[in-house]
């Protein structure tokens, strides 16, 4: 396995100081895929805000290495949460990946944009770039998300339920193409999902957070009948 | 035709007000874009009457004081306004963000109480001041008649640095607008971007007031960005088809109310609102042509 990108330590995650999972101890490993699985309400979200940097640590540890200190973390959100008043292109969407490279009082070079287009080459996002993006389907705007995402340059790409308002057809084809990515380019991905087939399929890690506990582990180790029905006994008391 | 060649003559007794009705008409939809895109319409609505109070209030301040105001000191007068305008506003706008970002409460509610208690308490203000009736009220009703040289330069001074540092950190205020979540992991600072883009409503908000009063400033703010909604198929297209439509309408409300003897402020604002309605028709009968 390689080495870790992220490595948690004894971390507690939640909000104005309390915490709602505590004790975790994991890493994530440079170029895996592992898959973020867990019921509503079992500290999934809290634990992403918590890795993006979008909320403080109750207590405990993250630490990052990637090669070039902090890790780029190239996030793809939910769809649905965008407000569609936003009269943005597919491509004014994309473009903001380059944000961070580009700093106040300057605009995206020619250079930029023409990377931001690979992106949405790649992601098969660039037949409707010129759309507004309030107008695209769900898989659409997940395309452009993650062609978004692309463009920052990651070193890890989260993707917060990307299935989520997607019909069947699109899902598969959505996480094929991210298996893909994740092959072609060595790219860290961690997963936000409910769907286990999908987890069963592409995922090579798991972390499984279930009433207050945290199960690490590869697919094999966990998606085992008798941790399965464990597991499924836990949820459902 | 006559009343328009006498407007756009350089020797025109009110061109100063025609100045700074377009200049407010141009600048007030380029802030008014980010309220609407942010809905935070009911705030274009409370900020302008806050604003109105704490001119009120700073038009007080030397009665209360026992300082002797006469016409020679009407610059004192304005930049006394112009200071408790914008010190209201500003005050106004980042305490009600605060509110609005710890999410408790009732939004609409806190924003309807300071709206109509800002309305009583400058009516209260200008009853008890009896300088009143020497024009301020004129001030407060949006009077765009007198505009002297130095409030036009204070006007196109203060919208031209609104214009400059949005036109500079265009990229980044909508960037946090749009997804604070994304906007954040990439190391943008989310609170001061914000501040900035508050900061920069509240000022532009003062200078409207002061210039076309609370009425019409908030028409301004609001009407011409909804009308280009309707039509904008990019972020870049919305924001200059707001700022024309704004200035385009103040240009041609200030024609409409001299050439028929009507108050421009409101002629502006009902200007506005056609415009707004046809939009809508113009739409509709564009999808229904295919």
């Amino acid at each position: 396995m390689n080495p870790p990108i992220i490595t948690l330590d004894n971390l507690a995650i939640g909000y104005d100081g309390q915490a709602v999972l505590s004790g975790i101890s994991l890493a994530i490993a440079r170029d895996s895929f592992t898959a973020l699985l867990g019921a509503n309400g079992t500290g999934k979200s809290t634990l992403l805000k918590t890795l993006l940097g979008l909320q403080p640590a109750v207590a405990g540890q993250i630490k990052m290495n990637a090669t070039g200190g902090t890790p780029v973390f190239g996030y793809v959100p939910q769809a649905i949460q965008f407000d569609p008043l936003y009269p943005l292109t597919g491509f004014d969407v994309a473009l903001m990946g380059t944000f961070q490279r580009v700093g106040p009082m300057k605009f995206p070079s020619r250079a930029e944009k023409d990377f931001v287009r690979e992106c949405l080459h790649a992601t098969a996002a660039d037949e409707f770039a010129k759309k507004k993006f309030s107008q695209l389907s769900g898989g659409q705007k997940q395309r452009v998300l993650i062609a978004r995402a692309l463009a920052t340059k990651p070193d890890i790409l989260v993707l917060d339920e990307p299935t989520a308002g997607v019909d069947v057809a699109a899902t598969h084809s959505l996480l094929e193409f991210i298996s893909q990515i994740h092959k072609e380019r060595n790219l860290t991905v961690l997963l936000v999902t409910h769907d286990l087939p999908l987890v069963r399929k592409h995922a090579q890690q798991i972390i499984w957070l279930h009433n207050g506990a945290v199960l690490h582990g590869t697919v094999a180790e966990l998606f085992t009948p008798e941790r399965m029905a464990a597991i499924f006994e836990m949820e459902v008391g | 035709m006559e009343t328009l060649k006498e407007i756009l003559s350089p020797d025109f007794l009110l061109r100063n007000s025609v100045y700074t009705s377009v200049l407010v008409g141009f600048a007030c939809p380029l802030v008014g874009v980010f309220l609407v895109l942010r809905r935070l319409v009911f705030m274009g609505v409370a900020l302008p009457q806050i604003s109105s109070t704490g001119v009120a209030l700073a038009l007080s301040l030397p009665l209360w004081l026992g300082l002797k105001m006469d016409a020679s000191s009407e610059q004192t007068e304005h930049l006394l306004a112009f200071a408790g305008s914008s010190a209201f506003t500003l005050a106004a706008i980042l305490i009600l963000a605060f509110m609005e970002r710890r999410g408790r409460g009732l939004p609409e509610g806190r924003l309807g109480a300071a709206y109509v208690v800002s309305a009583a308490a400058s009516i209260l203000l200008l009853s008890k001041n009896r300088f009143a009736e020497m024009g301020w009220l004129d001030l407060l009703k949006g009077e765009i008649i007198t505009v002297s040289n130095f409030d036009l330069e204070l006007t196109g001074g203060a919208l031209a640095f609104v214009l400059l540092i949005l036109g500079l950190f265009s990229k980044e205020l909508l960037f946090v607008s749009f997804d604070r979540a994304m906007a954040a992991t990439l190391g943008k600072n989310v609170l001061f971007w914000d501040a900035l883009l508050y900061l920069l409503i509240g000022f532009t908000v003062s200078i409207a007031v002061l210039s076309v009063g609370p009425l019409i400033a908030f028409g301004f703010l609001l009407v011409p960005a909804l009308t280009a909604h309707i039509f904008a198929r990019n972020m870049k297209w919305f924001v200059i088809l707001a700022s024309v439509i704004g200035g385009v309408a103040a240009f041609v409300g200030f024609w409409i109310a001299y050439a028929w003897d009507l108050p421009v402020g409101p002629t502006d604002v009902v200007l506005l609102g056609i415009l707004y309605a046809l939009g809508f028709v113009v739409k509709k009968i564009a999808a229904l042509a295919g």
